[in-house]
C-alpha cells in the first residue's frame, strides 16, 4: 500500500514542522494527544486485537512512569537510556504478570488486572525510593519540544507496531484466540505465547508513554499516575474509533481528546459530568467504533439508532 | 459530512480557538488566571479559593482597582476546573498564560497539582502565588516564579508539642498519624523533631492512605498504648473521622491535635460535643489584630466572606485572598505589567494584609507563625503561639465519659 | 486481647462490606454485567440518607425500608431504559457504560448537594458497649446486624420465592428462560433494582459510620469486586462472608504493618485468589 505510507510520511513531516506553527497550546495540547494516542493503540493490541479487557494498563503507565522517573534522578542515567529502562521494566512487569493473569478470562481478567494495577500503587506508595506518597519530583525541561517529538516517535512506534500487528501471522494468531481460544490452541497456536508477548507489547507502550509523561509534567504522584481513568480513557478511545482496527483507536483518541478539552475549557465545572454523558453515548450509539461507522456510511441519526437495538434484550 | 462528526469537529476547533468568554480585553485589565479543583475529589477545598480569588479581586476593584503608571486598572479572574487533576491543572495553566494572555498565575489546590502548575509558571516566566500547596518539594527546586502563602507544613505541629511539653502533668509519650500524601509527611517530618526536642517518646508513628475512613484498628493500637498525645495530619475528612470513631473507642488522650478541621464552622458544626477540648493549628483567625489596606481588618474580612458566601472561612480563605492582595502590591511597587519585574517585586514583598505580613524567604515560601487553638465551649480559643500562653488550655482533656 | 478487639473491629466492617457486595454479585452473577458505578450508587444512599435525616428527622436505621423502596425503582428504571440496551454487548462495552454512569452520579451528586463534607450524626452515635476491655460502638453493631438481616432476607428471596426463581433460571439460561416464558427484560431490570436497592441500603449504613463527599464511590466499587473475588462469585452467603473476610484482613493488616498496608493486603489477595482459586476462597469448586 504505497499510499498509506506516503500519506503516512506526509503526515509526519507535517507533525514534525508543527511546533514551528503552532502556539504554545496547541503543542501541549498535541503531546498530550499523542500520549493517549500511544495509551489508545496500546490498549488496543490487547484489548482489541486479541479480545482480552484488560483494566490495568495504567499500571504499565506508571511502572513506566516511575522507572523513568527513578533512573533520571536517583540513578542519573541519561534521559534517553531511563526511557528505554521504563518502557522495557513495563515491558518485562506485564509479561510476568501476564503469565498469572493471561489464564483468566472475561470478567476475571478485568478484575485481576484492576487488581494488579491497585497493587502496585499501593506498594509505590509503601517504598521508599518511590517517594511514596510524597511524590518523586523530576527535572524540569523549558522547552515542550522534546516532549513534542518524543510522544510522537512513540506513537509512530505504537502505531508501526499495530500495523504490524494486523497484517503479521501474529497478528492473525492474536484474532484467532479473540474469536475462539480453544479453536485456536487447536490449530496449533501456542495462544500463551501469544497472549503474553501482546500483554507484554501493550504494556511496554504503555511504559514509554508513562516515562516521556513524568519527564513533562515533572511530578509524580502514585495516586495520579496509576488512577483507573488513564485505563478508562484509553479503553473508551479506542472502542470509539474502532477496537481491533490500526487506525481507530488513533481517530477515537483525535476527537475525544478535542472533544474532552473542548469541554474542560469552555464548560469547566461540568465538564466532568459531560465527559461522563460521551463515554455513555459513545457506547450506545457507536458500539463498534467510528472506522466501522464510516465504513459502512452508519454515521446518519437513524443509523445510530439503529445502532441501539443491537445489544438490547 | 454527518452531523455529528461536524458537531465533534466544531468542539474540537473550539477547544483549540481562545475561549469564548474572553477576560483579555481592554488593556486596563490586568487578569489574574488559575485552574483549581471545582470538581473531582479537592473540589471542597477547591471552592475556598475560587471564593477567595472572588472576593479579593471585587474588593481591590471597589478600591479603587491597582494602580500601574499613573493609571487606575481592574483586576479580572480567568479561572478553570482541573477536575483535580494535576496534567490537566498543567494544560490548562499553559492555556490561560499562552492564548488566554493572562497577566498572573494564581494557585490551584493542594501541594501535588501546585507542582505540576508551578512548573507552567517557571517554563513561561510568568509569576504564580499559591496558597494552597505548602510541601517543600514545591519550593525545592530552585524556581524563581512561584510564591507560596501557606507556611512550611514542618513547621505546624510545633506550637502543640511545645505546650504539651510544658503543661502538668507534662506529656511523655506520642502517637503520630499522617497520611501519606506530600504535604502531611512534611508536616510529620517536623513534628518528629519537635517530639525530640521536648523529649516525648513517639510511642505510634504510622502513616495511612488519604482515602482511609477506618481508623478502628489504628485506635485500638493508640489506645493500647495510650499516648498522652495524639497528633493527626491529614484532610479534613480525616480528622472527623478519627475524632468520631476515638469517641466510639474510647480512646482518651490528654491532648488530641489535628493539622486541618478545627479552625472551620463547619467542622465544629458536624460534630457538635465531640469537638470540645480538641486542638488544631491555623496560622490565621479573624479575631487576630491584622490591618488591611482593602478590607480593614482580618475581622472585617471574615464578616465580609460570611455574609457572601455563608460559610466561616479559614486559613486556606485568607491565604488565597492573600494571594491577590500580593499581586495589588507587587504590581502597584514595579509601576509595569512586566512578569520579570513584578516577580522581582514580589521577591522583595513586605506588606500587611488581612493574612498577616506577606513576607517571602528567598525560596518564595511565606513565614507565619502556627498558633495552636482550641475548641472551648463551641469556640475557638487561641491558648499558645511563638512561646507564649495566649489563653488557660483545658488539659488534660476529660475521657469522653466526663464530658 | 489486642488481636481480639482487632478481629472484632474487622469483622463489625466487615458487614456493610458485605451488603455493598452482595448487590454487585447478583447484577454480576445474573446480568453478566461488572457494574462499575455500584460504589456511586453506594454514595447516592448515603446522601438519601443525609436527606432523609437532616430534612425530616428519620433515623437512618428507620430509612432503610424507603431506601430500599426508593433505590429499587431507581435501578430498575436505569436497567429498563438504559442498560438493557446494552446488556449483551461484549464485556469492555458493559464495563464502559456503568463507569460513565458513574461519573454523572457522582458529578449530578456534587452540583445538588456540593462537594462539602457530610455526615448524619444521630445522637447515640458515640454509644459504646464495654464487654471485658473489649470497646463494641452501638453503630457498628448495629450496621453489622442490619447488614447480615438484610443479605439474609434478599437470600430467602432468592432462594424462596416465584421472582427468585425467575430470576435464577435467567442467571443460568437467558434462552431457556426466555422460552418458557420468563419476561427477560423485566427480569433484568428488577435484578439490576434489587442490587442498586442493597447498595443504597448500604450507602445509608456507610452514611451512619463515616462522612462522606460525592467521590466517595470509587475505592467501594474495588472493595466490592475484591469481596465478591474472597467470597466467590455466584455463592449465595459469599458476599457476606467476603466481606468479613476483607474487614478482617484490613484491620490486621492495619494493625500489625501499618494502616497503608491494608490496601496492599486486600489488593494483593484479592489478586491471588483469582489466579490460584478463581471461584473465592469460599466457592465451590468448579
Amino acid at each position: 500500500m504505497p499510499i498509506t505510507i506516503i500519506v503516512g510520511a506526509a503526515v509526519c513531516v507535517l507533525l514534525a514542522a508543527a511546533p514551528a506553527l503552532l502556539s504554545p497550546f496547541l503543542i501541549q495540547f498535541l503531546i498530550n494527544f499523542f500520549m493517549l494516542a500511544v495509551l489508545a493503540e496500546s490498549w488496543n493490541i490487547i484489548g482489541g486485537f486479541t479480545g482480552y479487557a484488560s483494566f490495568g494498563n495504567a499500571g504499565f503507565f506508571g511502572v513506566g512512569a516511575y522507572t523513568t522517573g527513578i533512573l533520571l534522578t536517583v540513578g542519573k542515567l541519561p534521559f534517553a537510556l531511563a526511557l528505554l529502562a521504563g518502557g522495557a521494566v513495563a515491558m518485562a512487569f506485564a509479561a510476568l504478570i501476564g503469565t498469572a493473569v493471561l489464564r483468566l478470562k472475561g470478567q476475571y481478567f478485568a478484575i485481576a488486572t484492576l487488581g494488579v494495577t491497585e497493587t502496585t500503587r499501593e506498594i509505590v506508595y509503601n517504598l521508599n525510593i518511590t517517594g511514596g506518597g510524597g511524590g518523586l519530583s523530576l527535572p524540569m525541561v523549558r522547552s515542550p519540544l522534546p516532549f513534542f517529538y518524543l510522544m510522537l516517535a512513540v506513537l509512530v512506534a505504537a502505531v508501526l507496531i499495530n500495523l504490524w500487528i494486523a497484517r503479521s501471522r501474529f497478528g492473525y494468531g492474536l484474532r484467532a484466540i479473540r474469536e475462539d481460544e480453544d479453536a485456536a490452541a487447536a490449530m496449533g497456536i501456542p495462544t500463551a505465547r501469544y497472549k503474553t508477548l501482546a500483554f507484554a507489547l501493550s504494556g511496554g507502550l504503555a511504559g514509554l508513554a508513562g516515562g516521556v509523561f513524568g519527564y513533562w509534567i515533572t511530578f509524580l504522584d502514585p495516586g495520579e499516575v496509576f488512577k483507573v481513568s488513564w485505563t478508562i480513557r484509553m479503553i473508551i478511545m479506542a472502542v470509539f474509533g474502532g477496537a481491533g482496527t490500526v487506525l481507530g483507536p488513533l481517530l477515537g483518541s483525535a476527537v475525544l481528546v478535542a472533544i474532552f478539552e473542548g469541554l474542560s475549557t469552555q464548560l469547566e465545572t461540568l465538564a466532568e459530568l459531560c465527559n461522563g454523558l460521551v463515554v455513555i453515548a459513545v457506547v450506545l450509539f457507536m458500539p463498534q467504533g467510528l472506522i466501522d461507522a464510516i465504513a459502512h456510511r452508519r454515521l446518519s441519526p437513524r443509523k445510530l439508532l439503529q445502532n441501539l437495538r443491537q445489544y438490547r434484550i | 459530512m454527518n452531523r455529528f462528526l461536524i458537531v465533534a469537529a466544531a468542539l474540537g476547533v473550539a477547544s483549540l480557538c481562545p475561549t469564548v468568554r474572553r477576560a483579555v480585553a481592554a488593556d486596563d485589565v490586568i487578569v489574574l488566571g488559575a485552574a483549581i479543583s471545582q470538581s473531582g475529589k479537592y473540589a471542597r477545598e477547591g471552592k475556598f479559593y475560587v471564593d477567595a480569588y472572588t472576593i479579593a479581586v471585587d474588593a481591590v476593584n471597589k478600591a479603587g482597582g491597582v494602580k500601574v503608571g499613573g493609571k487606575s486598572h481592574k483586576l479580572a479572574l480567568k479561572l478553570y476546573d482541573d477536575q483535580s487533576d494535576p496534567a490537566l491543572a498543567a494544560r490548562l495553566c499553559t492555556k490561560l498564560v499562552t492564548s488566554d494572555k493572562v497577566n498572573f498565575l494564581l494557585g490551584p489546590y493542594t501541594s501535588g497539582i501546585a507542582i505540576a502548575a508551578s512548573a507552567i509558571s517557571e517554563k513561561y516566566e510568568i509569576p504564580m502565588v499559591q496558597g494552597g500547596g505548602a510541601a517543600g518539594n514545591i519550593f525545592d527546586h530552585g524556581y524563581k516564579y512561584i510564591f507560596g502563602t501557606l507556611a512550611n507544613a514542618e513547621l505546624y505541629l510545633q506550637p502543640a508539642v511545645e505546650l504539651a511539653a510544658r503543661s502538668t502533668p507534662a506529656a511523655r509519650t506520642a502517637a503520630l498519624l499522617f497520611s501519606n500524601e506530600a504535604f502531611d509527611k512534611a508536616v510529620a517530618k517536623g513534628a518528629r523533631k519537635w517530639l525530640q526536642q521536648a523529649k516525648i517518646d513517639l510511642v505510634y508513628d504510622e502513616e495511612y492512605a488519604p482515602a482511609a475512613q477506618d481508623f478502628s484498628s489504628v485506635l485500638t493500637v493508640i489506645k493500647s498504648k495510650s499516648p498522652d498525645l495524639v497528633l493527626v495530619a491529614g484532610h479534613e475528612e480525616n480528622s472527623l473521622n478519627f475524632i468520631r470513631q476515638s469517641q466510639a473507642a474510647d480512646v482518651n488522650p490528654k491532648m488530641a491535635v489535628f493539622t486541618v478541621g478545627p479552625p472551620t464552622g463547619d467542622f465544629r458544626k458536624t460534630l457538635g460535643k465531640a469537638a470540645e477540648y480538641v486542638y488544631g493549628v491555623t496560622t490565621w483567625l479573624p479575631e487576630m489584630d491584622l490591618a488591611d489596606a482593602t478590607f480593614g481588618s482580618a475581622g472585617a474580612f471574615a464578616k465580609q466572606f460570611q455574609a457572601r458566601f455563608g460559610y466561616e472561612p479559614d486559613y486556606h480563605v485568607a491565604s488565597g485572598a492573600a494571594d491577590v492582595l500580593a499581586f495589588k502590591y507587587a504590581i502597584e511597587k514595579a509601576d509595569t505589567l512586566d512578569p520579570k519585574k513584578v516577580r522581582d517585586a514580589l521577591a522583595a514583598l513586605d506588606a500587611p494584609t488581612l493574612y498577616g505580613r506577606i513576607k517571602f524567604n528567598p525560596v518564595g515560601q511565606i513565614e507565619l507563625p502556627q498558633t495552636l487553638i482550641q475548641i472551648q465551649h463551641g469556640r475557638l480559643v487561641s491558648v499558645y503561639a511563638a512561646g507564649k500562653v495566649l489563653a488557660k488550655s483545658l488539659y488534660p482533656t476529660p475521657p469522653w465519659a466526663k464530658r | 486481647m489486642l488481636s481480639v478487639q482487632v478481629l472484632i473491629n474487622g469483622i463489625l466492617i466487615g458487614g456493610v462490606y458485605g451488603i455493598m457486595a452482595l448487590g454487585m454479585s447478583l447484577i454480576w452473577g445474573v446480568l453478566k454485567i461488572v457494574n462499575v458505578a455500584h460504589g456511586a450508587v453506594v454514595m447516592l444512599g448515603a446522601y438519601f440518607g443525609f436527606w432523609t435525616f437532616t430534612l425530616w428527622g428519620w433515623d437512618p436505621f428507620l430509612a432503610l425500608p424507603v431506601t430500599l423502596a426508593v433505590f429499587f425503582v431507581l435501578g430498575y428504571a436505569l436497567q429498563r431504559f438504559v442498560l438493557n440496551l446494552i446488556v449483551q454487548a461484549q464485556l469492555f462495552l458493559t464495563l464502559l457504560i456503568t463507569f460513565g454512569l458513574g461519573v454523572v452520579m457522582e458529578n449530578v451528586a456534587r452540583l445538588i448537594w456540593s462537594s462539602d463534607l457530610r455526615q448524619v450524626t444521630p445522637n447515640y452515635q458515640g454509644a459504646h458497649l464495654d464487654l471485658a476491655g473489649l470497646t463494641i460502638p452501638y453503630v457498628r453493631l448495629g450496621v453489622f446486624v442490619t447488614a447480615a438481616v438484610l443479605s439474609v432476607l434478599f437470600l430467602l428471596l432468592l432462594e424462596r420465592t416465584r421472582l427468585g426463581r425467575a430470576i435464577r433460571a435467567t442467571a443460568q439460561d437467558l434462552r431457556a428462560a426466555r422460552l418458557i416464558g420468563v419476561p427477560v427484560a423485566h427480569i433484568y431490570a428488577v435484578t439490576f433494582g434489587l442490587g442498586a436497592a442493597l447498595a443504597g441500603a448500604a450507602g445509608v449504613l456507610w452514611g451512619t459510620l463515616f462522612p462522606f463527599t460525592p467521590t466517595m464511590g470509587g475505592p467501594l466499587t474495588l472493595k466490592a469486586f475484591a469481596v465478591n473475588v474472597l467470597g466467590g462469585l455466584g455463592t449465595m452467603m459469599g458476599p457476606l462472608m467476603g466481606g468479613v473476610v476483607l474487614g478482617v484482613i484490613e484491620s490486621f493488616a492495619s494493625t500489625y504493618l501499618g494502616p497503608t498496608y491494608a490496601n496492599v493486603f486486600s489488593f494483593g489477595l484479592l489478586v491471588l485468589v483469582l489466579i490460584v482459586r478463581p471461584t473465592g476462597i469460599l466457592g465451590r469448586n468448579t
